[in-house]
């Protein structure tokens, strides 16, 4: 089915964060970290869609910015047909039941103080679904869906190992039965033996529950195992957006190709074999960010348009987006 | 094959914590020879960085070697005093840390670092030192590196600081170089950068590396051989191929099924290992991923596996080897040749 069939859940458009940053004396000299920056995707209910990218590129702060924990600088996030983005914490509340978010450091992301029961009850209670016996029965069915039992509601998260905790995380999550997910690197804190565990479940749920998920990870195998659609990310910019299959078989921007080219694979001949594009240098700061394509200063292709004029984010091929000038030459 | 390295005997390693004994690693043996490169995968707590501490000996209270050798270039270090460790540290044998941003010295130049280690094993003058330490971070790739010699460490991102890192163990050409996920805290395109680099100096200048990581793809790009540990043992050991083509113990097979591949296109179902590693303040008896195998029999909660040789340096701790045990065919994915397909 052609994507434009589907129906959309969450469209952001033009999507913006900066953060502000002071230098010098009496903090004259105001700048901006460029965070995310004109970014726009669409999300189709009940898809996994993968966000990928290196450490700064924003992929993580796309994910918050979604689910409103930093505010938007600027453009539009539209959440089954309401804007969210420029809502009151109070006109927010109901969309917050139906957007839930996943971290990624198990150790941080639960409170020491609380038992797991509370930390999965408190949802409950913030939205008043629950009280009492029907509390109670909520959180132990719950423990006993991510594959906890009954008896782990009264002990503390220290108790727990990384893999565990993280799915007294899910359970949180799953607690206020929400329609959309953000799991922001879900499993790059786990070992590899736990991380499949995780992931299968997070399918299994996604299956049971008809739930969307927002994936994001820089781990590219495993994104591309879980999504259906994935979007890759360059300092701040969204530069390619394809379904999972043709980004791999066949992606178009440079960035990609070397991306995907990086990754070692876990078979002696083939990884030997494969030829790899290795990029010079390091990602610029986003303070300051190249003019045009941002990737041009470590682009192999980089012709002198590139320095001029930003790419646009456009469609080449049906439901396959690339922000990259080489693709009006070759037409 | 070259010469013999490094041959560790049957090393035992424990922390002796509050708690009691840690015993984080329960006889280890494994060599290497000059301008190899060896892999020890595992997960956290198998005991793989322990390995890499105690061949440096720089485990810090209250771990302790208990018994086993290391023979380094065919003298053994254990019983060597801190002050003799301390002429061959850094000089013979050199290491590279996961965290470049905490394993550099903040408040010394780059240079400095790269310089301290040559002054002082080679008895080189300041100025022959800073010369070296130019053409070092030129060798690992680092740009316009008369100037950079002289910027610190918070100057640097942190790709070139891992960088820095692998000159500052390669200043006094080390024969044995220690990488301790040495890439885990890189991006993959820097990732690619780095990995890149090792190779090229196993190929030139002949370095012995021990490569510790969790990434198998890791491994597999760099490694000839291949340790796989768990729970303070080694659980198989063999050549690249051997453990990818050919895993014979049941947790290298879990290990290979459990991680997605980016090259094959069905979207396939993972395998997960079920359960969690074991605690080591309290080791089991027997096999120790007895607990989580698929496999398990009676006699694997019991007693300890032998190591059972399949063909030679290929060889692992499993009951399922030996002659009475049933036969056991498991499919992996991950086949010879599969390159061509």
């Amino acid at each position: 089915m052609r994507n434009e069939n589907k129906e959309v859940l969450l469209e952001v458009k033009n999507l913006k964060k900066y953060f502000k940053i002071n230098k010098g004396f009496i903090r004259k000299d105001v700048r901006y970290v460029q965070a995310v920056d004109d970014v726009s995707f669409k999300i189709y209910k009940g898809e996994t869609l993968g966000l990928v990218g290196e450490s700064g590129c924003g992929k993580s702060t796309t994910g918050r910015t979604l689910i409103r924990l930093y505010e938007p600088t600027g453009g539009e996030i539209i959440f089954d047909g309401a804007e969210i983005g420029g809502m009151s914490e109070q006109e927010l509340k109901p969309f917050r039941k139906r957007i839930q978010m996943i971290f990624q450091d198990p150790y941080a992301s639960l409170n020491t103080r609380m038992t797991v029961g509370d930390i999965i009850g408190e949802p409950l209670d913030i939205h008043n679904l629950a009280s009492g016996e029907a509390r109670q029965k909520r959180i132990y069915e719950l423990l006993e869906r991510v594959g906890l039992s009954k008896m782990h509601a009264s002990r503390y998260p220290h108790e727990f190992s990384g893999g565990q905790r993280q799915r007294i995380g899910i359970a949180r999550a799953l607690a206020v039965n929400p329609d959309f997910i953000i799991c922001d690197e879900p499993i790059s804190a786990l070992d590899v033996s736990i991380q499949a565990q995780v992931v299968n479940m997070l399918e299994d749920l996604q299956n049971d529950f008809g739930l969307t998920y927002l994936f994001i990870a820089h781990d590219l195998s495993m994104v591309k195992h879980i999504s259906d659609r994935i979007g890759v990310m360059y300092l701040g910019k969204l530069v390619e957006l394809s379904d999972s299959k043709n980004l791999y078989e066949k992606p178009l921007h440079p960035y990609t190709q070397a991306l995907l080219s990086a990754i070692p694979i876990p078979d002696p001949e083939v990884t030997r074999q494969k030829q790899r594009i290795i990029l010079e240098g390091d990602v610029p700061s986003p303070i300051n960010p190249p003019s045009g394509c941002r990737f041009r200063t470590r682009c192999i292709y980089a012709m002198d348009v590139c320095a001029e004029i930003e790419p646009e984010f456009k469609e080449v091929e049906p439901d396959h987006f690339v922000a990259c000038h080489l693709m009006d030459q070759k037409k | 094959m070259g010469e013999r390295i490094l041959d560790v005997q049957n090393l035992y390693t424990s922390f002796y914590t509050h708690l009691g004994e840690v015993q984080a690693i329960r006889g280890v043996s494994f060599h290497l020879d000059k301008g190899e490169a060896l892999g020890i995968v595992g997960e956290s707590g198998s005991g793989k960085s322990v390995t890499s501490m105690s061949v440096m000996k720089l485990l810090q209270h209250p771990g302790k070697i208990k018994s086993g050798k290391i023979m380094f270039k065919g003298e053994d270090i254990v019983p060597k005093s801190s002050k003799e460790m301390m002429s061959i540290r850094g000089d013979q044998i050199a290491m590279i840390f996961q965290d470049p941003m905490t394993s550099l010295n903040p408040v010394y130049t780059v240079g400095n670092q790269i310089m301290e280690a040559m002054i002082k094993h080679q008895g080189l003058s300041k100025s022959e030192a800073r010369k070296k330490a130019v053409e070092m971070l030129k060798l690992v790739g680092i740009p316009s590196p008369e100037d950079r010699v002289d910027n610190y460490p918070h100057e640097f991102s942190g790709g070139m600081r891992q960088r820095a890192m692998i000159a500052i163990a390669l200043s006094c050409q080390p024969d044995l170089l220690i990488a301790d996920e040495p890439t885990t805290a890189l991006d993959v395109t820097i990732q690619a950068q780095i990995l890149e680099l090792l190779k090229e100096l196993k190929d030139k200048v002949n370095t012995a590396i021990i490569l510790i990581t969790h990434d198998l793809g890791v491994v597999a790009d760099v490694c000839s051989r291949i340790v796989v540990m768990y729970g303070g043992l080694i659980m198989e050991q063999g050549s690249a191929e051997d453990i990818f083509y050919e895993p014979k113990h049941p947790y290298t097979m879990g290990l290979i099924k459990s991680i997605p591949r980016l090259d094959l296109n069905e979207r396939q179902r993972l395998v997960p290992i079920p359960g969690t590693p074991p605690d080591l303040l309290n080791p089991p008896v027997g096999c120790p991923f007895a607990s989580r195998c698929p496999y398990a029999m009676q006699i694997c909660a019991n007693e300890a596996p032998k190591y059972y040789d399949i063909n030679p340096g290929h060889h692992a701790a499993c009951w399922l080897l030996d002659p009475e045990a049933p036969k056991v065919e498991v499919d992996t994915g991950v086949k010879r040749g599969g390159a061509d397909a």
